[in-house]
């Protein structure tokens, strides 16, 4: 999905807000089309301040800021067009939801941008399937819980169809299994090709999820680069007011003992168990699992529940919104619904056969992350679709 | 949720599916008839009716009824009691003497009392059929058929989703005054609930203009979406609600000369 266009560049940006002290300080960076980035910093840092300039709501003092090689310009025409193309979601879905019911609180971006009537009924049922949300047309958003109000605040800027999507602290005030939920949302987006940029603090949640990180404090850039370069330097974390993501820092820990875990920092859970493993020198000799993977969008839920009776799947998962939605209308009680491909993966190296239910780009995505799990520790494990041949990978 | 007791009840009312006019049309000539009626009796007819539409049919728990419809009922009962005894007309039936004073009660001021209690109680019965058959969000969709100003709808639908922030605001920072001990004592609740005030309206101007920079970021061109699928009016519904009106007339022009006393 990567490619090497910006989608978003900041040349040389200030800004102060009004009678207030300085925010950013000769902002630059740029930011490739189609990836996932996190701009992490403490409190207080400018994430917000940085994220607002994307789609024009501030406007910097000095320097510029380019959505796809075009600089923004601030008149009324291009404003809205910029608006429809990146897509905001704030930190607080209270205030981003304004109308009385879920329907009209989509439409709102549709209808401002003057489609028909029957366009913007699609764009809404569009958007709140993605979300997972279909059916909750209806509701009055002070009947949701706090997971569903940011499910809602996401379809109201899906509706617009927006190519680059900016969540400020999309996780926060949010119970850890829908957080992760609401991330593999953003991976689902960004498997359609959408360049998704999200602000946090969480710096586990920065490490497992994103392509790039940009460090930010007191209004500059510290660093920008890959999540290993960022978190591993102690020094770059000290002066961010961050700390090491926890795989990382017992990575760590474990080298400065001379435990000769390898040169790799763990990209996760199943990395970092495998690594240990060796470490220790009881290398299991049992056979990987099959991880089996189904296309949501071509087989059936009943074929589904027959293949997975079939074979001796102890645990199945569903990755994205048609997967849910397919399980939950077969009946198939699902074990992983977040966090799949790790989860999956540590369940096949302990021998036991796992179903991933996905669909469309997240297919090729659940193919990548075992693939380098498997090259990264030759161990091979057997990938292959339910109803079709195997095709081991190594 | 009891903050916002009655909109969560019409929203998950029997009737919520239909058509909203036909809701207001039952509710609104059932209101007119209670109030033009010169006799108590149809009024009550009209409140026995509707408690039965409301409990039977919208599925309303009937003690939730009762307690709501309790609150306008004592009203009216104390009003009527000051009117039963304050005018006058016909033959004294009834005296009290009340610190000294003397108060008599006659025919024309029982008539009087008692058809004012029958109109209020059978009017709020039609009134809180309507409150609690059709949700909020309905009353747009027909604020908009009747061609009212696209301006005045936006702002009602604005306004009712900012109640529900706000009510949780004021219980967020009620709470926090509570747990330090903020109301214990008359001057400390005064002055409790001016920060209470002041800090409501600090924050509702800064919902406002997160609001205004949320509707930016979505392209805000004046426009609003209004809710508008609605489904057929069924004619049967239609010709039942008719015929359940004109019945209630004609009772009401019946009934015109029965009274307490003649």
């Amino acid at each position: 999905m990567k490619t090497d266009n910006p989608a978003l560049e900041f040349d040389g940006v200030e800004y102060a807000y009004p009678n207030g002290p300085v925010s950013l300080k000769t902002v630059r960076f740029s930011l490739p089309s189609g990836s996932k980035i996190a701009l992490v910093g403490p409190n207080g840092a400018g994430k917000t301040t940085l994220l607002l300039m994307c789609n024009g709501i501030l406007r910097p003092d000095r320097g510029e800021v380019r959505v796809h090689g075009r600089p923004l310009s601030y008149d009324r025409a291009a404003l809205r067009e910029i608006r429809k193309r990146v897509g905001f979601v704030f930190q607080n879905s209270e205030n981003q939801i304004f109308a009385p019911t879920v329907y009209q609180d989509v439409a709102f971006g549709p209808v401002n941008l003057d489609l028909p009537p029957g366009e913007v009924r699609e764009a809404v049922h569009r958007a709140l399937f993605s979300v997972g949300l279909s059916g909750f047309e209806k509701r009055p958003p002070h009947h949701l819980s706090g997971g569903e109000k940011k499910r809602v605040a996401i379809a109201g800027v899906l509706a617009m169809d927006p190519d680059i999507l900016v969540f400020d602290e999309p996780t926060s005030s949010l119970d850890p299994a829908t957080a992760a939920e609401i991330m593999d949302l953003l991976d689902e987006l960004n498997s359609q090709g959408k360049t998704v940029i999200i602000s946090t603090h969480d710096v586990q949640l920065a490490y497992s999820w994103a392509d790039q990180v940009v460090l930010i404090s007191e209004g500059t850039i510290l660093h920008q680069g890959t999540p290993a370069s960022v978190f591993t330097d102690p020094d770059l974390m000290n002066r961010a007011r961050l700390t090491i993501p926890p795989v990382l820092e017992l990575f760590m820990t474990l080298r400065e003992r001379n435990i000769s875990i390898g040169d790799a920092p763990p990209a996760g859970i199943p990395e970092m168990a495998h690594q240990l493993e060796q470490a220790i020198g009881c290398v299991s000799r049992r056979t990987a699992g099959h991880i089996y993977v189904v296309d949501a969008e071509s087989v059936s839920g009943d074929d589904i529940r027959l293949c997975a009776a079939e074979r001796s799947i102890t645990h199945i998962g569903a990755m994205g919104t048609a997967a849910k939605i397919l399980a939950g209308t077969a009946q198939i009680s699902l074990d992983f619904t977040y966090g799949v491909i790790d989860k999956c993966l540590l369940k096949s190296v302990m021998g036991e056969d796992t179903l991933i239910i996905t669909s469309g780009g997240m297919i090729e995505r659940v193919h990548e992350r075992i693939r380098a799990f498997s090259r990264e520790h030759g161990v091979e494990i057997p990938v292959s679709d339910l109803t079709g041949q195997t095709s081991p990978v190594s | 949720m009891d903050e916002h007791l009655l909109d969560d009840l019409a929203l998950n009312n029997g009737l919520r599916e239909v058509d909203s006019r036909l809701k207001l049309l039952l509710g609104l000539g059932a209101i007119l008839i209670c109030v033009f009626s010169p006799s108590p009796v149809t009024p009550l007819i009209i409140a026995a009716s509707m408690a039965l539409i409301i409990v039977g049919m919208a599925r309303i728990p009937p003690q939730e009824y009762a307690t709501l419809l309790l609150i306008p009922v004592a009203f009216a009962l104390t009003s009527c009691i000051v009117i039963l005894f304050l005018s006058g007309g016909g033959e004294p039936v009834y005296t009290i003497s009340v610190l000294g004073f003397t108060l008599t009660a006659t025919t024309a001021s029982a008539n009087l009392s008692i058809l004012l209690l029958a109109r209020t109680f059978g009017a709020m019965s039609a009134m809180f059929f309507i409150a609690l058959s059709t949700p909020m969000i309905q009353i747009f969709s027909v604020m908009k058929d009747l061609r009212l100003p696209q301006e005045f709808i936006d702002l009602s639908m604005l306004i009712y989703r900012f109640i529900f922030i706000f009510i949780g605001e004021a219980i967020a920072i009620h709470n926090a005054q509570v747990m330090r001990n903020g109301y214990a004592g008359f001057r400390k609740s005064i002055d409790a609930i001016a920060m209470l005030c002041g800090s409501l309206f600090i924050r509702a101007w800064g919902r406002g203009e997160e609001m205004l920079i949320a509707m930016d970021a979505r392209c805000y061109d004046g426009k609003f979406e209004t809710d508008t699928e609605e489904l057929p009016v069924s004619l049967r519904s239609l010709a039942a609600i008719g015929s359940y009106l004109a019945v209630c007339s004609i009772l009401s022009l019946l009934f015109s000369g029965v009274v307490l006393f003649p």
